[in-house]
């Protein structure tokens, strides 16, 4: 068999285990980043969601976006176990192997909206629902061969399909379930609810880091001209200036370099980068992550401040900096590199890329929201509301939804004293 | 009648099985050991600082409160005074003084300092009143517990006129801003699930407990916090939950059939559990000594339970159109 062909496969089964590793970069990220009584259940949900995704992604999923349809939806490869290989390009199931591994990222990143007050049932039902009829959808439009490819908009590796909508209906959920207990004081100022481990919000990040070859490097979809190695080197570059362009910001302004906004910059690099790292020059990685870094903080301010508890800063890293990611191919994209589409303004190329790129978010962050609300609000009525109890979300979700604490020496469980 | 603590400790000890197994023989008890008790400290106090600087009233509140108290219970108590805020600390003394000898008679001390020598327990009827307004401004789930706390209230020694006042003033501010009932809804509705999806019984995981269901937790308070929503909806006073099953059938009459099943849960609680060793234990029951018929009428009290407060949570829900 051609070595070009089992090298091509043997790189994308190895990116896709990289970014399903992402999956603990996230585990890490959150429980780190919200209190220790919700730290087991954080960790949990992220699996079992992932279980979830998976087999709706192999039932309905896969077929939504690259079966045979038209330009909004797939309607083909329903229970997909496609065991034919072609000889050339990617084996079909290593490719969908690829492709759930993403789902399950952007589903993630919508749960991020969830933290710390969502019923765990609505986990469950969402994971179903954001599987069939949010993610799948959008991913055909750019990548299933749907309307926005063929205008040629540039999303790489998915700033748009996969960081955008996640954050969308994150957005959605953390506007429905509302802030958390103690977030904002009777006078609307705001408190911060510090996470409980910096050091496993770092190794977060640092995983997601790692995972994120797979994502974008391995979004070559094969060795040819060894090209991943580009697409690696304008990864890295942005992550690194992400986190000092937040870093640099947060410094300035406020006159300390905090933590978790530094960490928030190298993943907002990385989300930045994640549309635009095949079609852009090294020194323009370097400007996009640090504009990216830069967002990051500004953003992270702005949701605070109208109230819009984000626990995990979702929307700041993944909507805010995944549209700046889009956007910047208008800008940045050069001509030898703009496979898809045309050249960036900065190329010649005027404001043509730009205006595609601006459509493709607005659609994409349109869709992804409003559906997201939709089937959160039908929930919320449903299910006699999302949230958990104030009793249970004081308690923690670790045992209000799970019955034993992630940190079970650290914590006694309280006695309820609701007759006194 | 008794002149130490120690003697009402032997008269609890020689009396209470004779009386474990009767709901309202086993109250009456209990308040006559409570109300000895708040005598021997008022004696004691007097003699040590003089006669009370203002006209007071102790109070209880919880299960006591409710008149509900099974064979043990804890300390859950307050004073009100009508007088000066320096006069506080005369009345602070008495509150320890009660607590103290409470816990000589077998009242556990209250984890949570519900005591009346607490200073937020122990204040005059303006500063109580003020109190209130501030719970209810705050509408946390604290402030709000604590509220409730006092709702469920009852004078044991004193002028009841008092606490009177300060209820009236609770009840009122509620009559003026509704939206306070939503958010005394939203602060009991969390239930201690007690039936799986199977039908069967959910013991308790909690370390000391396991194996055990937690009877108050359980059974217990969906049907206490039913009615003290809806009391607090009609402006019924009293506290002890089956009055106020009496006072609100007329208005809620959908509540007349979970009566009897309230009663029959105090009973089954005092049939089960009179043997208790201890305040711990006496709200744990053991699923594995159940029989067959007891754990179905255990399912069945809390499934009423559970039905009875999503009604009246929805009524209440309905009433503010909500």
């Amino acid at each position: 068999m051609d070595a070009t062909f089992l090298m091509n496969n043997l790189w994308i089964i190895v990116c896709t285990v990289l970014v399903l590793l992402m999956q603990g970069g996230f585990i890490l990220l959150e429980a780190g980043s919200t209190r220790m009584k919700n730290a087991g259940h954080i960790a949990g949900k992220t699996v079992f969601t992932v279980g979830i995704v998976s087999l709706v992604f192999w039932a309905v999923g896969y077929g939504l976006i690259y079966g045979e349809g038209n330009a909004f939806i797939g309607f083909s490869n329903f229970f997909y176990g496609d065991a034919t290989t072609m000889g050339e390009g990617l084996a079909g199931s290593v490719d969908f192997m690829f492709q759930l591994a993403f789902a399950a990222i952007a589903m993630t990143i919508a749960f991020g909206g969830f933290a710390e007050r969502a019923k765990l049932i609505g986990y469950v039902i969402f994971a179903i629902l954001f599987s069939i009829v949010i993610y799948p959808v959008i991913a055909h439009w750019i990548w299933g061969g749907g309307w926005l490819g063929e205008h040629g908009k540039q999303d790489f590796a998915g700033s748009t399909v996969v960081h955008l909508t996640g954050a969308a209906a994150a957005l959605a959920a953390t506007m429905i379930l509302k802030p958390r207990i103690g977030k904002y004081n009777k006078d609307g100022s705001s408190n911060e609810i510090a996470g409980h481990n910096q050091v496993f919000t770092a190794l977060g990040v640092l995983l997601l880091w790692v995972g994120w070859f797979g994502f974008n490097a391995g979004s070559t979809f094969g060795v040819e001209d060894a090209f991943f190695g580009y697409v690696a080197l304008n990864t890295q570059l942005a992550a690194g200036a992400g986190a000092i362009g937040a870093m640099l910001m947060v410094w300035a302004v406020t006159g300390k370099a905090d933590v978790p906004t530094t960490l928030n910059g190298a993943l907002a690099g990385l989300v930045a980068i994640t549309a635009s790292c095949a079609f852009v020059e090294p020194w323009a990685a370097v400007i996009i992550g640090l504009v990216g870094g830069a967002f990051v903080f500004f953003s992270m301010r702005f949701f605070d401040k109208r109230k819009i508890d984000d626990p995990i800063f979702a929307l700041s890293v993944h909507g805010t900096v995944g549209i700046w990611g889009t956007l910047s191919n208008g800008l940045f994209a050069t001509p030898e590199l703009a496979s898809v589409g045309r050249p960036g303004l900065f190329y010649g190329g005027g404001f043509e890329q730009l205006g595609v790129q601006l459509l493709g978010v607005v659609a994409c962050g349109l869709y992804a929201f409003i559906v997201s609300w939709i089937i959160l609000k039908v929930m919320d009525k449903a299910m006699g509301g999302l949230r958990v109890t104030e009793e249970e979300e004081i308690m923690g979700l670790d045992i209000s939804e799970h019955g034993g604490y992630g940190y079970p020496e650290n914590l006694t469980r309280p006695e309820s004293k609701s007759g006194a | 009648m008794f002149s130490t603590y120690e003697e009402l400790k032997q008269w609890r000890e020689n009396t209470i099985r004779s009386v474990a197994d009767d709901h309202l023989q086993l109250n009456a008890f209990h308040d006559q050991l409570m109300y000895q008790a708040a005598t021997i400290a008022m004696d004691k106090i007097e003699s040590e600082q003089g006669n009370p600087p203002a006209p007071f009233a102790f109070f209880v509140m919880g299960s006591a409160g409710r008149f509900e108290q099974s064979v043990w219970s804890d300390q859950d108590h307050g004073i009100v005074f009508d007088g000066d805020e320096n006069v506080q600390h005369y009345f602070l003394e008495l509150g320890e003084e009660i607590s103290r000898g409470l816990a000589t008679v077998g009242y556990e001390w209250c984890e949570g300092q519900v005591m009346a020598s607490n200073p937020l327990w122990c204040r005059s009827v303006v500063s109580f009143q003020d109190q209130i307004s501030e719970w209810l401004d705050e509408a946390s789930w604290q402030s709000l517990r604590n509220f409730s706390i006092i709702i469920d209230s009852r004078v044991l020694y004193g002028k009841e006129e008092l606490l009177e006042r300060v209820k009236h003033e609770a009840y009122s501010r509620l009559e003026n801003h509704p939206s306070l009932y939503a958010r005394l809804v939203d602060n009991f509705e969390f239930i201690k699930k007690g039936v799986g999806v199977f039908g069967q019984l959910l013991p308790d995981q909690r370390q000391g407990m396991k194996g055990d269901i937690h009877l108050k937790e359980t059974a217990y308070f969906p049907y206490v916090n039913a009615l003290r929503i809806l009391a607090l909806r009609s402006g019924a006073m009293a506290a002890p939950t089956i009055s106020r099953f009496e006072a609100l059938k007329g208005k809620y009459p959908f509540i007349e059939e979970y009566e009897k099943d309230f009663r029959h849960l105090l009973e089954f609680r005092l049939r089960l559990r009179q043997g208790a060793e201890n305040y711990e234990k006496v709200h744990l029951l053991p699923i594995d000594r159940l029989t067959k018929e007891e754990k179905q009428e255990l399912k069945y009290l809390i499934r009423r339970g559970n039905q009875l407060f999503a009604k009246s949570k929805s009524i209440v829900r309905k009433e503010l159109r909500l």
